[in-house]
Formats: C-alpha cells, structure tokens, sequence
C-alpha cells in the first residue's frame, strides 16, 4: 500500500477513500490515520526528491511526512512494544492466573 | 568452666594497620586472663611456621583457624589441627583468592576449598561488623555453631533469643609488642576436654556458655584485673574523688560504643542550649513534618510549572493572530493554503485516571488482610480478568497517544517550515484545555495551603509524663521563614504575597538560593512545645528532666549506658518516680552504672551489683580500689581480695553514716506524730 506518491511534479497522499489528494491539503487527522496504517500495514513511500516536486508547499510538506513516516516504519516495533510494557509483568501473571480458573 | 578465646591475629592481613607479632604478649595475656584454649584466625592467611611456635610455647590447646572475607561479612573457620599440613595447604587457597583489598569468597568457594564444612568449626560474625546475614547467613547456617557479637549487651540479647544463634564474645585482638591492656572479652564455656568437637557441642548448647565463670550472665568482666559489672544494672558507690568517674571514663574506653551522660550535662545554662535543645526536639520528629507536609509537596511538584501569566500570554495571542489571519484571508499564497499552515495540535490524552484503576483493582487483588471479606463478594479470577482488560486498554491509549504526540511534532515541524516561507501571519495555538486546568489547579492550590495555615495541634507524643506537641500555623514574618531555610537569603519580597499562596510561591522559585524539593517547609509554621503533666509548657529544670528521659530512651542504640550522678541536677521525685523507674527496664536488656550518693536512686532503684569505689593510703601511696558484690552480700570484695561490710558502705555512702541515718530517721517519725 502506497501512503505517499510523486506525480506530475506533485506530492500525494492516500486519503480515507482510497484516493490520492495532493498534500497541501493534509490535516492532522489524516496524518494519524497514515501513522495508524504505517504501523499495521506494509506500507510504501515514494521518496522525497526535491527535483522532481516543483510546488515549494508541496516540497516543505511531504519532505517532513515523508521523512518521519520513514523513521517511524524503521522502528515499528519499538514503537508498539514501548505502550505495550507498561503493567506487562502484572498483565502476564493475572492472565495465567485467570485462565487456571 | 573454661574460657575462651577463639579469635586472635597474630599476622597483619592486606587490610589491617600494620604490627609486630610478640609471642611473650601471647604467654602474658594467656596467663593474665587465664585462658584455657585459643584459636588463631588471621585475615585470610594461616602462617604455619608461625603457629607451630606458638602452640608450643602457650602450654594450652591452640586451634589453626583463619577470619576469611566472605561476599558479605566475614567467618572464623577453625579447624582441630589434627592434620595441619592439610589445614595449611587449604588455607593458601583462600590467601590466594583474595589478594587483595575488597577481594572476597563465596560460600561455594569456601566449600570447594575446605571440603566438608563440618568437620570445622564455624562462627560467623553476627552481631559484629561486618556481620554475615539474610542468603549468605542461610547458606552456611549447616555448618554453623555460634554467632560472633561484640558486646555482653548483644551476647544478653542472643541468649535470651530462642531464634538467634548461641552467641559468642571473643577479644579479636592483634597481639603485638606494643600491647598494654589485656582484652576482656572472652568466653565461658561448660566444657571438658577442649577439642574442637567437644567445644561445638558445648556451643549448640546455651545452657552451657556464659560471660563470667561463677555468675552466668549475671557479670561479665569488664576490666582486665578480673573486675566485674553485672549485665543489668549497676550503683558505683564512694565518696568524692575515690576515683567514681575515673571508673566510669576507664569502662567508656574499654567498651567503646556506651551513652555516657555526665554529670550536670543536662542542666540548661544559656539560650544557646536552649536553642539547641528546642532544635534537638525537632530534628528527632522531622520525619512527621516531612509526612505530614508530603501531601503539600506532591501538590507543589504539579504546581510549580503551572505559569499563569505565560498562559495568559498565549490566549492573547492566539486571539491577536487570529484576527490577523481573518484580515489577510484574501492574500493567502501557496504556503499558508496548505491545511496544515493552520493546524492546531492533537490534545494531550491522560491515562492517569486509568492507572490509578488498575493500581485500585490490583490493591484489592493482592490484599492479604482482608482477603476473606473481598473473596466473599467478588471472585478472584473475575478481579484478573478485569485487571487484564483495564491493562489492555490502557496499552491501546498509550499508544494513541504515543501516535498522537508523533503527529503533533509532525505538524509543529510542517508549520515552522511553512511559516519561514510565508508572509502570512499563522494563528498561534493555545491549548484551552490546559489553560483553564491551570486556573482550577491554582485555585484549589490556595484554598489548601489557606486550610493548611489555620492554627491547629497536628502531632502529640507522650514522654514519661510529658507531652510533646506540634502545632500548625501562620508564618508570622519573612525572619521566621528564614529561619526554617537555613539559606542566607531574604524573604522579605517574596513575603509581602504570603496572603495569596500562588504568588508567593512564584516570588520562592524566581529566588535562585532555594532549592526547589524544599520550598514546602515555607508556607506554614510546625512549632513544637514542650508541656508537663499540667499542660503547661515546661520550666528549665522540667527541660533538663525531659531531656534525660530522652537520653536514657536513646540509650538503647549502644553497648552500655553510664549516667554520672543523676542526683546533681533533679530532685528527688523526680528520680524516683521516672529516672528509677526507666533505668530499671532499660538495664533489662542493657548494662547499666549509675554513679551517685543519692538514697533515692542508690536505695531504692533495686540494682543488680553493687560498686564501692575507695581510696586509702597504703606504705606511703595512694590506693583505689573497687569493691563490688550483689546488695544482698554481706561483704563487698576486691580483686585483690580485701572485703568491707556491705551495709557500712551502703550507710556512709547514702546516708551519711549509721547515725545521721538514726537521727534524720527518728526526725521524720517525730514529724510524721506531730499534732
């Protein structure tokens, strides 16, 4: 699945309908929603490439998404599993314990 | 009986300060203290040349034994020396292993080195520093058949123990040329022949171990000429300069750890003591005003980085760039038309209302107190459950969160990119949310510490008929709040707001001198008073009564407690009714010496030995001697065994002579018949 696509010299985002819209017209709730399907999903990205995107809102704005969604594919993982420790030790104990009843 | 020395050094080890080893010192303190077995217990060597010599020369039984640092704390392990060669061989393995300072075994080591344990005698340091205890204590527990302490108060506190080892006092004296005083802690033990099987036996027994050799642990000596005290408590009588307080200082400096309150010490004589006792009393109960103001420093911490005025700041701004940004909508380029040049940031999700759920259900979970009451309502695996659900949840907010905030720096970092670029003006953003919280937070702030300054007795603490109080109240001027600093700094800005609690704290953080963690002591007065049976507070004499109580109470924390004429400064009440009574339990557990010529405390106290200290004139010299014996005894007597009649002493001591006691006696019945 393909979050960011260069055409015609533009950036584009993949928005809720499963269409692109050029990202000037991003909002931060689309921002979440990309963040939500970077970390389930396997995404895709086209890099950022000043040459190629002529529109300067458009450079300023997808070279920033481009670069953290990219940072944030790398550490999924790391991400997920940090929220996730919070209480584990207790979470894994009461668990066992509830499943012997 | 025989006693006992089973820890001596006779080689400095890597970290002791350095000795001569002198075998004529061994041969003078083995016959002055009539020892009949010793062991010798290096630190982590064994020099068998040397210990050979030594046991020829002592004419005694002398055992090869090493103290070896163990992981925690160190142990005597002594071995019966039947097979020395094996003994020293195996005793070279530890010097290597620790070769040097900090270098230490572990119970696994020690196994491995000297094979089975059992066939050793092992003692650990127990109630002696550095002590062996908690897993290590366990691990060796097997083998183990004494505990090393190092006063008679903690070889009473062990023998009356049942759950604490068979205690044992040894001298672990160097034994060098330089040695003058001869060391007075051995052991007695019920023994026949001294072989180190026999010894063990003895050991496991408490029965058969004593501090003295006739009295049980009744005495125990205390000097090396053979005097002793009694392990509770003890009157050091005689008249002036006999040589009372010579004793006293001589036992302080042979025990080393006693609580000795001179005499008159006590007694209040300028406003520098009284200083120093009024600070005395509240320094012993800093830990309550620590608790007791915990709930306001917590509130501090949460307050302290809410800044009003910088809120206030960025509601003015938000609304300026607002309007601003609503004139120039026309003149919009391609910068702030993106949707993002005016994005307001994802409001900051808590989950501290959660956690303090899951922290409830978990309480309710592992209570142990009430489990019975909680498991006949609610069903356990149901409460886990429930925890795990409340858990899960709390992970998927967490990382909500977690996301929201990436997103926030996202579009912070897209808007200052896009501002840099533009000539239109970006409408500042303002958490609203947080603005108005900030607002109730503070007010709350100030109706708490406006609860807090209204007057009110928050502590009492009873002490043998005094009353200890605290007492809540208003700073009445910046002096006092400087006072409870202790910084040198003025307080006299930032206490002209003492009214309004929020503004006063600004005006404490913005004076870089004070440390943040204790800006909670300044906003109300915790006063102490000292009262009296009456409610009164106390006068100076009812002061030095109250601190002397306070001493003896203190005294608990040392080896033994000497108290020079009580008498010179409290009245006879007084002693009677609490000194006499107080010094009673606490030479229960504790030995005791009293010095004084008072009736009161030296006829009525019901002491367990008796000491008469004298002077006399001997071939042209001066003589003191100590004679000592139970109050019951008849005749008191001396090490060097002259005796006096006890009651003669007792009579001339307290009461000035048989006849002045006759004649003030005849006086009170005269008084008491008067019509």
């Amino acid at each position: 699945m393909k979050l960011l696509s260069i055409t015609n010299n533009l950036g584009f985002y993949l928005c809720e309908t499963g269409q692109y819209k050029p990202v000037d017209k991003i909002t931060k709730e689309d921002l979440l929603r990309l963040v939500n399907l970077t970390l389930r999903e396997d995404i895709e990205l086209d890099a950022y490439d000043e040459n190629v995107i002529k529109n300067q809102a458009h450079q300023i704005v997808y070279k920033s998404v481009f670069e953290k969604l990219r940072g944030l594919k790398d550490r999924k993982k790391e991400f997920v599993d940090e929220s996730e420790r919070l209480y584990l030790k207790e979470y894994e104990k009461y668990r066992e314990d509830s499943k012997k009843a | 009986m025989k006693k006992i020395d089973l820890h001596i050094h006779t080689v400095p080890g890597i970290s002791d300060s350095d000795f001569v080893f002198c075998l004529d010192a061994f041969k003078r303190y083995v016959s002055e203290a009539r020892l009949d077995a010793v062991a010798v217990t290096n630190h982590n060597i064994f020099d068998g040349a040397q210990f050979r010599t030594i046991k020829e020369t002592l004419g005694i039984p002398v055992f090869p034994g090493m103290e070896v640092d163990l992981e925690r704390g160190h142990l005597l392990i002594i071995s019966d020396g039947l097979k020395l060669e094996d003994f020293d061989s195996r005793a070279k393995l530890v010097s290597q292993k620790i070769a040097k300072i900090g270098d230490t075994i572990s119970v696994e080591d020690l196994k491995k080195i000297f094979g089975d344990l059992k066939s050793y005698l092992i003692i650990p340091h127990y109630d002696k520093e550095p002590s062996i205890t908690g897993q290590t204590i366990a691990k060796i527990n097997p083998y183990v058949s004494a505990g090393e302490v190092d006063s008679a108060k903690k070889f009473i506190r062990a023998i009356k123990d049942n759950a604490k080892l068979t205690p044992v006092l040894f001298s672990d004296i160097r034994i060098s040329n330089d040695l003058v005083d001869l060391p007075t802690r051995q052991t007695f033990i019920d023994c026949g022949d001294l072989t180190i099987d026999a010894i063990k036996s003895c050991l496991r027994d408490k029965a058969k171990v004593s501090l003295s050799e006739k009295d049980g642990n009744r005495l125990w000596q205390i000097f090396p000429d053979g005097q002793k005290l009694s392990t509770g408590l003890n009157i050091l009588l005689g008249e002036r300069s006999t040589g009372k307080t010579y004793t006293l200082n001589k036992i302080s400096n042979t025990v080393g750890n006693v609580k000795y309150i001179k005499q008159f010490s006590l007694v209040q004589q300028d406003e520098d003591a009284e200083r120093e006792f009024k600070d005395d009393v509240q320094r012993k109960r800093s830990n309550f005003v620590d608790e007791y103001l915990s709930g306001l420093k917590n509130i501090l911490d949460s307050i302290m980085p809410v800044d009003l005025a910088a809120n206030d700041r960025q509601v003015e701004e938000y609304l300026v760039t607002l309007l601003k940004s609503a004139e120039d909508a026309d003149r919009r380029d391609a910068f702030s038309k993106t949707a993002l040049f005016d994005e307001v940031e994802f409001p900051a999700g808590q989950t501290h209302t959660l956690c303090e759920l899951i922290g409830s259900v978990r309480q309710v979970i592992e209570n142990i107190e009430y489990k019975e009451i909680i498991e006949k309502h609610l069903v356990p695996e149901s409460l886990k459950r429930l925890i795990c659900e409340l858990i899960e949840l709390l992970w998927d907010k967490a990382l909500e969160n977690k996301k929201k905030k990436f997103v926030n720096e996202l579009v912070k970092d897209i808007k200052r990119h896009l501002n840099l670029r533009t000539s239109a003006v970006q409408v500042k953003d303002v958490d609203l949310y947080k603005v108005s919280m900030d607002i109730k937070r503070v007010e709350r702030f100030t109706e708490i510490v406006n609860f807090l300054k209204r007057e009110a007795v928050v502590f009492e603490e009873n002490i043998q008929g005094f009353r200890v109080e605290a007492k809540k109240e208003p700073f009445a001027g910046p002096g006092e709040v400087k006072e409870v600093s202790h910084v040198r700094t003025a307080f006299s800005d930032a206490f002209k707001k003492y009214e309004d609690p929020y503004k006063y704290l600004r005006a404490l953080l913005s004076n870089e001198s004070l440390t943040r963690s204790e800006l909670y002591k300044f906003f109300v007065k915790i006063g102490y008073r000292i009262l009296n049976k009456d409610g009164f507070e106390v006068s100076g004499g009812e002061r030095s009564e109250f601190r002397l109580l306070q001493e003896i109470m203190d005294a608990q924390n040392y080896d033994v407690l000497l108290i020079d004429e009580p008498e010179s400064s409290f009245d006879n009440l007084f002693l009677k009714s609490d000194v006499n009574q107080i010094l009673k339990e606490i030479s229960e557990s504790m030995p005791v010496v009293v010095v004084t010529h008072n009736s009161t405390v030296g006829a009525s106290v019901g002491a367990n030995y008796l000491l008469f200290a004298s002077k006399n004139q001997q071939d042209g010299k001066v003589v003191y001697r100590i004679f000592s014996g139970y109050p019951t005894d008849k005749n008191l007597f001396s090490v060097d065994g002259k005796s006096i009649s006890s009651h003669g002493i007792v009579m001339d001591s307290l009461e000035a002579g048989v006849d002045a006691y006759d004649s003030r006696r005849q006086g009170y019945e005269a008084i008491k018949h008067y019509k």
